[in-house]
């Protein structure tokens, strides 16, 4: 599957054929299935130790206090994840305050149409007299607002879809399954092509959009985290309690399977900035004048011969922020492997 | 093996109509009046309803997507309303460009890729394995418009080595127009250089710690025929699989990258017909694309059971 490569940095593929195949404990099927026909719950021998029970479960908690604080302090030493970190959030103060630190994006002035970069325009003027690096810092704002809000709805989505499908298995995973199999029977950028071309312009019609199609890849990792654990001894525990399935899903398998959403959600942030900028490109996105990276190097890119600096540093500074969320991806990948 | 393209192929019927019902939803129905989208806000009322009628678009809409469906499998895609011209050939000429296009960025990845991983995976963890590993990957990441304009202005402006346009002047030979296609060529190989060459150097990593190459060495091989006879070969089965699997980036890089250099393929034609609302054209085009796709997979999925024995006799 096209959309389906696993993280361009990060740990390296293991071309090994790996089956995670998890046995479901008989005897614990067993009690399950004595539970279910005698309708009631099942007491568990020395289940009623409650004291212990506590003791265990500070003792769990204070164990993963001490894991959280381990991974924190992993993270702040992977030189790639620190990089990555300093630069998206060098764009992400950019995106908030340019507005108070450069000129304005939007003022033009025909005097200096196409200036070269100098002490008073430092990388420059564009065709209108505006100040390109004015432009580029505030670039910064609509690809920051467009590809996080984008990655959460499919986080949220995928989320949905793929606990639902992996919980629940059976005749719904296998429509579940179908269904994204035809959703990405077409390459990504050509669906919101379509989709976009339809709907028209417009900063909400592109999240929903970038969400939507980016939904059936975070379902698919999603599901396969939540068959890794609905066989473990928790769940059934929480099974045996008699507990919803809504409650199983969301309270007791989520809270374990946060690091590859984590991880998936990272990814996809990478891939909404390169999908946002590129429709933005093409014409899809927003409208002149507004100061975003891709639609000024498609508006722009005809003054390449003449006045290069109009297109090279939008581009410079595109290309950063995606090397910078894949340097995130990557520290976060190798830190949770590990 | 017979079996299995036979299978495959029967396969690829529902997903193509499933597809084509999407293609003709999306198209069709959601923008609402075909007549009123095509005519613009000022038309009146009755020049609408007067081409909706030409168009056949006040007809139920099963019966529109099966004439549709009918009139493309019979080769009658119809006529373009911006363009003014038939829809077939026009698709057609742009598909064949793409596919020029995209054939020379495969020849261009293949062997660039594989001697780049082979060589990180010799120097594993070594200074030059970083930069090799951080560059490629820098490149696939980085969108590839990004690339190509900082491509077009170092080769085309600068230097002056390439020509800024894509399309080499009417009747030039072959060879010349690979020469005007250099340029648009890379930014697609970039798109895939990193993940392919990434796919070589894990291969050559894992061939290099089997017992046979540490016999190979300890028998008194010379380094170059333990490269060239094992290394080489063994890392390239995995590479050659994940080309396969990569053929939608490289639709989509396609679509950018014609558009950045004015290239007149398939993906610059969808991007027209649909800022144009070109219905007919931007159906034939994305149906054609769908279909052009779905082949190169079954293609990458029998090299990969001729790679692999396993499947091979298993299927």
């Amino acid at each position: 599957m096209p959309d389906d490569r696993p993280t361009p940095f990060g740990p390296d593929p293991d071309l090994r054929e790996e089956s995670m195949q998890l046995g479901a404990d008989p005897e614990m099927i067993e009690l399950r299935a004595d539970a279910a026909s005698e309708g009631r719950d099942l007491e568990l021998p020395g289940g009623d130790h409650k004291s212990k029970a506590l003791e265990a479960d500070a003792a769990a908690t204070a164990e993963q206090k001490r894991q959280r604080r381990y991974l924190v302090k992993a993270l702040l030493r992977s030189p790639t994840f620190m990089v990555g970190l300093i630069i998206v959030l060098f764009w992400v103060f950019m995106a908030l305050f340019s507005a108070f630190i450069t000129q304005s994006p939007t003022l033009t002035d025909p005097n200096i149409s196409l200036a070269a970069p100098s002490a008073s325009h430092w990388f420059g003027t564009d065709d209108l007299g505006r100040d390109v690096f004015a432009r580029t810092m505030a670039g910064a704002r609509t690809v920051l607002i467009i590809a996080p809000l984008a990655t959460l709805l499919a986080l949220l989505w995928g989320g949905i879809i793929g606990l639902i499908a992996g919980f629940w298995r059976g005749i719904t995973d296998e429509i579940i399954m179908r269904l994204i199999d035809v959703l990405l029977a077409l390459p990504i950028i050509i669906t919101s092509i379509l989709i976009l071309s339809l709907l028209g312009k417009g900063t909400a019609i592109i999240i929903v959009a970038i969400g939507a199609l980016f939904t059936p890849v975070v379902s698919r990792t999603v599901r396969a985290a939540v068959i890794g654990e609905r066989e473990r001894e928790y769940v059934m525990a929480a099974r045996l309690r008699g507990e919803r399935s809504a409650f199983v899903m969301v309270r007791e398998i989520l809270p374990n399977i946060t690091q590859p959403i984590i991880v998936e959600g990272t990814i996809r942030l990478g891939y909404a900035v390169f999908t946002a900028a590129t429709l933005s490109f093409l014409g899809f996105g927003l409208a002149p004048p507004s100061p975003d990276w891709g639609l000024t190097i498609s508006v722009e890119r005809v003054f390449l011969q003449i006045a290069p600096w109009t297109v090279l540093f939008p581009a410079a500074a595109l290309a950063s922020l995606v090397v910078a969320v894949n340097l995130i991806t990557d520290g976060l990948g190798r830190t949770f492997s590990k | 093996m017979l079996r299995l393209i036979g299978r495959r192929l029967l396969l690829m019927v529902p997903t193509l109509i499933l597809a084509s019902i999407l293609i003709f939803l999306l198209a069709e129905v959601l923008p609402g009046n075909v007549g009123r989208s095509i005519l613009g806000q000022y038309a009146t009322p009755e020049d609408v309803a007067a081409l909706n009628r030409e168009l056949g678009a006040d007809r139920p809409l099963v019966v529109r997507y099966v004439a549709w469906a009918g009139n493309f499998v019979t080769g009658d895609w119809g006529e373009s309303p911006v363009q003014k011209v038939p829809v077939r050939p026009y698709v057609m000429a742009a598909l064949w460009n793409s596919l020029i296009l995209a054939g020379f960025a495969l020849i261009l990845i293949v062997p660039t890729s594989i001697v780049l991983g082979v060589f990180s995976g010799l120097r594993r963890d070594s200074a030059l394995d970083r930069v090799i590993t951080v560059s490629t990957l820098s490149m696939t990441v980085i969108p590839e418009f990004v690339s190509g304009v900082v491509l077009l202005y170092v080769f085309a402006v600068w230097l002056k080595w390439l020509p800024v346009t894509a399309l080499a002047p009417e009747g030039a030979p072959f060879y010349e127009r690979l020469y005007y296609l250099i340029l648009p060529a890379i930014p697609l190989m970039f798109l895939e250089l990193g993940y392919i060459a990434r796919m070589a150097r894990v291969g050559t990593v894992q061939v290099l710690s089997m017992p046979y190459i540490r016999t190979a060495v300890l028998k008194g091989v010379p380094r170059s025929r333990v490269v060239f006879g094992h290394v080489l070969r063994n890392a390239m089965v995995p590479t050659v699989t994940v080309i396969g699997s990569q053929v939608g980036w490289l639709i989509g890089g396609l679509v950018v990258v014609e558009t950045l250099f004015s290239y007149p393929g398939i993906g610059k034609v969808m991007v027209e017909s649909a800022l144009n609302h070109d219905v007919p054209v931007l159906e034939a085009s994305v149906l054609m694309v769908a279909v052009v796709y779905m082949f190169a997979n079954l293609v990458a999925d029998i090299v990969v059971a001729l790679l692999n024995p396993r499947i091979r006799k298993g299927g």
